[in-house]
């Protein structure tokens, strides 16, 4: 695990072996990172579970758990805006997948009991989707708004 | 080497199942939370609580599991409820429509009050 802390830009990057569980050291520094700039603690549990999502995301997909591939985490502190985002090498293209179906369709077998990560994030940050990427891996983008 | 390390343990109290889920809920959980169920089950609870003490991490995958275990909820005619969430918990699992199923409430001796009167 590699992190850098930029203090002058208000920036910080980390990178990560494509594991379950270090998504929780990602999640932990980040945190971190964001009570540093005053986010407050229902958005810092909010961002928690949203960037832990989109670091799973790209462990078990962008990544398929080669732990040799690692995962890219960035984060820039902009005004009141908290951008963060998660690079992965691209072995699996997976933007929209398991796009939130209802928990009645799981209930029903209907759909898988997985791929509900996207939807929260979703819900959970003030912006989240996927942005162009030039390397062919997967980029995805969330950024939260500090309350003022 | 980074998995979580969760601690589940079922009892019974008031003529209700309680499992009780301590550490975090992620994929690593499916395993012993689906043979707390069973053996909750096994064991012919009608009642099952699961209640959830420092959580400080449930995944999505973690969540799938729980939504596994309605499915088997609602197959075997039992009741569901939930307790011992944090407030991010509870939003989550309304979020997700957990809530649906499996009713939410602060604490042990709520939730067992409720379901020993229902």
């Amino acid at each position: 695990m590699i992190i850098a802390m930029n203090t002058a830009t208000l920036s910080m990057e980390l990178s990560f072996p494509s594991e379950l569980g270090y998504e929780k050291v990602a999640r932990d520094a980040v945190a971190a990172f964001a009570r540093r700039l005053g986010f407050d603690r229902e958005r810092i549990e909010d961002l928690k579970t949203a960037l832990g999502e989109a670091c799973i995301n790209a462990i078990e997909h962008g990544n398929g758990h080669v732990p040799g591939l690692h995962v890219a985490v960035s984060c820039i502190c902009e005004g009141e805006r908290l951008t963060i985002e998660v690079h992965d090498k691209g072995l699996n293209r997976y933007q929209g997948l398991g796009s939130g179906a209802a928990i009645d369709m799981k209930l029903q077998g209907l759909a898988p009991l997985r791929g509900m990560g996207l939807m929260m994030i979703a819900q959970l940050v003030d912006e989240a989707g996927f942005t162009e990427s030039h390397d062919g891996g997967n980029h995805f983008r969330l950024s939260l708004y500090r309350r003022v | 080497m980074l998995e979580d390390e969760l601690s589940v343990s079922t009892r019974e109290r008031d003529g209700v199942a309680i499992i009780d889920l301590v550490g975090d809920v992620t994929t690593f959980a499916e395993e012993k939370i689906n043979s707390a169920y069973a053996q909750v089950t096994s064991q012919g609870a009608r009642y099952i609580l699961m209640n959830f003490r420092q959580n400080d991490y449930i995944n999505s995958a973690g969540i799938a599991i729980l939504i596994g275990i309605v499915t088997e909820v609602n197959r075997n005619n039992q009741k569901l409820a939930v307790s011992g969430l944090s407030q991010h918990f509870q939003k989550i699992f309304r979020m997700v429509g957990l809530a649906q199923y499996a009713e939410i409430y602060q604490d042990e001796d709520e939730a067992v009050l409720a379901l020993s009167a229902a």
